[in-house]
């Protein structure tokens, strides 16, 4: 037997955390277990048919497939438009959707959203964790979860297959391993690697990145801390340096002309028109902030006033950060604003909320407390008063919303395309079918080949492959489709000027089926190319 | 094929590659582990007794003169000196008659009638009836000792129970050329950091020296004065037929549980050099290797009780055959996945081995700050050298050339050991890690 020496410390005195493990404590596990199960519980319920299925989910999980199969990174040319590992994990977890349904005729995109099921309960069980990590009472940790998982906007958007709710998990992951109360030299490490995982799996989780960096030095020890750096830098950029490796590999790390390239794709990531001022009614930021405020204007308040107000409190400082560069990125007036980046301010926004209810409250009842009874009990009565406002105020808003979430089908007239193409069109052969992003896949299924005869209408005039593939002369190729799903999406974007051969081809077509009145801004409409 | 064949040894060199990265990281893990490798506070107390071998072999005078002096600057009060020559050497042998008039009562003298190598001496001081001490230290020729070295070790022998004590050796000289910057890194993540897990795990290599033994753990059975041969099976001292005897007596008493204790502080560690030509380093490494070998093929680690244990002695035992292998196969694996047309995925997963030697060097970036500070910083007495820019710079660019050093030394080794050939190559030693500089005249000692 030997053993190295195991004495008291002469250096610098380590700095105990408060040992606290997650597993070992029942009260914080069934706590955690809990509010993760209601949470898990209201965004299942429904999952398929709230909210409308949106493109982008169609074009992920599309590329999912493609790597399922074999394809590649995309079943078109891969153009470096986000890096691919979140659809890389995607199509790891492609088992999981068809083991639960799998009857033809279900819309695929709507019903695989319980992909994400995983992601939000890892995530909700990591805000916890980090919640306490950051000296957080039990409570304010369940707020937190709450706050998270079950406003309005969460139960919307964390149920869509989007980049940005991989990339919240792996971030989240990052910051509780840099809290290690052992302050561990492999979990600062594992912090790095979380932290790459997140950014290939949704470049702009980047911005979180110097949050985690404040979150780290806040938690190693001086005389480790050198070496914590230098595993959490070289975790994260050897494994951020993979995806330029991985285009060199291809040869396409530059190309010149606007060839597909990473070059180019980031150069296209980062001149987007911008979407103007959130402030200025008119702009597309302001369209998407009052999306999101539709949705939910509680959190989205309560979280921009809380991460700021965080920034007073050292325990708070990294998620304030985090929090604080997000919205600073969001009302930039020139740049470019994706619908769902709103996702990734989430957990910040909960964890600087009940960060700052957990003071708020330790304040009311501590702030020079005497043992008094009258004190207290007035004290106690003024928590009381300021929590049952705030519950009348928010609950009844969010019960609304989420039980519209729950119930309403959004995705019926889809659905009911879907079934029609399969009943009317058994045996596709060579005909091609021109569909948006979240009709591809049941396409694909309904025995459209996909890529060549089942194709994504934005590919066509943009990808040379599918271009070149359709055999017609140049301005007679809206001849060589037969079939248009037109969606309200694929009409407002199908401009004679942007995808001329699809604009043609609905000039030329007639109406086989529609989903009901209203016409395409409304309805979604199947037509036939008469040539 | 090409790329099945990329894959496997892909993953296997990638999980060498990354338990070594483990290891080597032992003692920055947490602020705990840290601490827990130096030396704890001396209670002031002294309990045991100490004798302190010193061999030396065509040495200079001033060189063994300063380093017996620095041992009797000892703040520990029961100790004596051994120092061991070989009948073959008078000169040398002067030179110890002389020195021992310097303190009769504490410096004795010890010929080895048969000089072959180190072990043969250090056994001889063991038959001669002059060790008396408790405990029994090893050190060599050009050893700067810290005046409360044995104080400490004193206190770790009681409070920890232990069997065997460790102490720190570190190579100072960085400056003197581009390997040797690289072998005090070496020695650096080895004993203030490798080393302790290896304690941890109870199976140890032994150093060379600052090595402390119960002495009852050394000497041979009441009336045994024969030498041991190989293959017998009363062992008693030190190996004279293993090159690497320091290893063998480390895995032998560890093998058969007894506790090793591992302890550095950077202000007690035994100071030495680097060998002073890449041929001597070459021919030092030989040896090591080669001794390795020959302890793996001797078995005493198979006695150890666990499974685990037997492992890491096997892993630990063909470490620079594997480093050789590696060496090889991490370029010959990435030109492939480089050149060759196999699909991307392959050639993304050949340059996964790459990664942690990768992290390897940027650990070793943050160790040489670590050691200039300890060694060379501003409260220290030595601050004859710096480390700049121009050292870091020299440590990456050196890491490719000394891969290639470490990967002949270990082919040269398995060359010797098939052929048969287990002379000791002997080393020399110049004081270049001294701080006033001795003349350049080299002169050798095992």
């Amino acid at each position: 037997m030997s053993t190295t020496l195991d004495r008291p410390v002469e250096r610098a005195p380590i700095n105990k955390v408060t040992e606290w493990r997650f597993l070992g404590r029942s009260v914080d596990f069934w706590l955690c277990a809990g509010i993760t199960a209601v949470v898990l519980l209201v965004q299942a319920w429904n999952i398929a048919g709230y909210p409308t299925v949106f493109d982008d989910e169609g074009t992920y999980l599309a590329q999912a497939w493609a790597i399922d199969h074999g394809v590649g990174m995309a079943p078109y040319t891969y153009w470096f438009d986000h890096p691919p590992l979140g659809w890389i994990q995607l199509s790891a977890l492609a088992w999981i959707p068809s083991l639960i349904w799998h009857t033809p005729g279900e819309l695929v995109v709507a019903y695989s959203r319980i992909i994400m099921l995983p992601f939000t309960a890892a995530s909700s069980i990591l805000v916890y964790v980090l919640a306490r990590r950051m000296t957080m009472a039990r409570w304010a940790a369940v707020l937190a979860v709450a706050l998270f998982g079950l406003s309005p906007l969460s139960v919307t958007l964390q149920r869509e297959i989007f980049l940005d709710n991989i990339a919240v998990t792996w971030i989240l992951a990052a910051f509780v391993f840099a809290y290690s109360p052992r302050k561990h030299l492999w979990h600062h490490m594992a912090a790095g690697l979380c932290a790459g995982i997140a950014v290939l799996s949704k470049e702009t989780m980047i911005l979180a990145v110097p949050a985690l960096c404040v979150a780290l030095w806040q938690n190693v020890h001086k005389d480790t801390r050198k070496y914590s750096y230098v595993g959490f830098v070289g975790a994260f950029a050897l494994l951020i340096v993979q995806y330029p490796l991985y285009a060199i590999l291809k040869g396409e790390l530059y190309q010149p002309d606007n060839k597909v390239s990473l070059f180019t794709g980031l150069k296209y990531q980062l001149t987007r028109p911008g979407s103007g001022s959130v402030f200025n009614p008119g702009s597309d930021g302001y369209t998407i902030l009052h999306n999101w405020l539709y949705y939910d204007p509680v959190l989205i308040t309560a979280g921009v006033v809380c991460v700021i107000l965080s920034l007073a409190f050292r325990h708070l400082r990294p998620v304030a950060i985090a929090g604080v560069v997000l919205v600073l990125t969001a009302i930039r007036p020139t740049g470019y604003l994706p619908a769902m980046y709103i996702i990734q301010m989430l957990p910040f926004f909960a964890l600087g909320a009940a960060g700052i209810v957990d003071k708020g409250v330790a304040f009311l009842l501590n702030y020079k407390a005497r043992p008094v009874f009258w004190q207290q009990v007035t004290r106690l009565t003024a928590v009381a008063v300021v929590v049952v406002l705030a519950a009348v105020y928010v609950v009844p808003k969010w019960y609304a919303r989420d039980s519209q979430a729950d119930t309403q089908d959004l995705n019926a007239k889809y659905t009911r395309a879907v079934q029609w193409i399969h009943t009317h069109i058994p045996h596709p052969g060579n005909d091609r079918i021109v569909v948006d992003d979240t009709l591809w896949l049941d396409m694909a299924e309904a025995g459209f080949k996909p890529g060549r005869y089942d194709i994504y209408f934005f590919k066509i005039d943009v990808d040379p492959d599918v271009d070149n593939a359709l055999p017609g002369a140049p301005a007679d190729k809206w001849k060589d489709l037969t079939y248009i799903v037109e969606t309200p999406y694929m009409y407002d974007n199908a401009s004679a000027s942007a995808i001329p051969t699809v604009f043609e081809a609905i000039q030329h077509s007639k109406v086989v089926w529609t989903s009901g009145p209203g016409g395409v801004n409304s309805a979604i409409e199947i037509l036939k190319v008469i040539p | 094929m090409l790329a099945v064949a990329v894959l496997v040894v892909s993953i296997v060199l990638f999980s060498i590659a990354s338990a070594t990265l483990w290891w080597m990281m032992h003692a920055w893990r947490t602020p705990e582990v840290l601490a827990s490798t130096t030396f704890g506070r001396v209670d002031g107390e002294t309990g045991l007794s100490f004798t302190l071998l010193l061999p030396i072999r065509h040495e200079r005078q001033d060189v063994v003169e300063n380093t017996v002096q620095k041992m009797l600057e000892s703040t520990h009060d029961n100790f004596e000196i051994v120092i061991i020559t070989g009948a073959d050497d008078p000169e040398t042998t002067g030179i110890a008659e002389r020195l021992a008039q310097i303190a009769p009562e504490k410096i004795f003298t010890v010929i080895d009638p048969a000089p072959r190598n180190k072990s043969t001496g250090l056994n001889s001081a063991l038959l001669s009836g002059q060790c008396h001490g408790d405990i029994i230290g090893v050190f060599d020729a050009e050893d700067v000792v810290h005046p409360e070295l044995l104080a400490h070790v004193d206190h770790a022998f009681r409070s920890e129970r232990a069997d065997v004590v460790q102490g720190g050796v570190q190579l100072m000289n960085f400056y003197t050329s581009w390997y040797s910057l690289r072998n005090c890194l070496e020695y650096f993540f080895w004993f203030r950091s490798r080393l302790h897990l290896q304690a941890e795990k109870g199976f140890i290599t032994l150093g060379g020296n600052t090595v402390f033994t119960r002495r009852e753990l050394l000497e041979p059975p009441p009336g045994h004065t024969e030498r041991m041969k190989p293959g017998s099976t009363i062992q008693w001292g030190w190996d004279e037929y293993c090159l690497a005897e320091d290893c063998e007596l480390g895995v032998r008493l560890s093998s058969t549980g007894k506790k090793v204790v591992v302890a550095y502080s950077p202000e007690m560690v035994t100071r030495e050099e680097t060998p002073d030509t890449i041929t001597s380093f070459i021919k030092q490494r030989t040896r090591w290797n080669q001794g390795f070998l020959q302890v793996y093929k001797k078995g005493e680690w198979k006695k150890l009780p666990t499974a685990r244990q037997r492992w890491l002695a096997r892993f630990t035992l063909s470490t620079p055959f594997y480093q050789a292998a590696s060496g090889i196969a991490v370029p010959i694996d990435l030109a492939i996945g480089i050149f060759t047309k196999v699909p991307i995925v392959i050639a993304m997963i050949s340059w996964l081995p790459a990664l942690p030697a990768l992290l390897v060097l940027f650990f070793e970036l943050a160790a040489l700050k670590d050691f200039s500070t300890e060694y060379y910083g501003k409260e220290q007495p030595d601050r004859s050298h710096k480390v700049g820019l121009g050292t870091y710079i020299k440590l990456i660019i050196g890491t490719p050339f000394f891969q290639i050093l470490l990967m002949f030394a270990a082919l040269r080794a398995v060359w010797r050991e098939l052929r048969g050939r287990n002379e000791w190559e002997l080393t020399a030693h110049v004081g270049a890690h001294l701080v006033a500089p001795a003349p350049t005249k080299a002169t050798t000692s095992v």
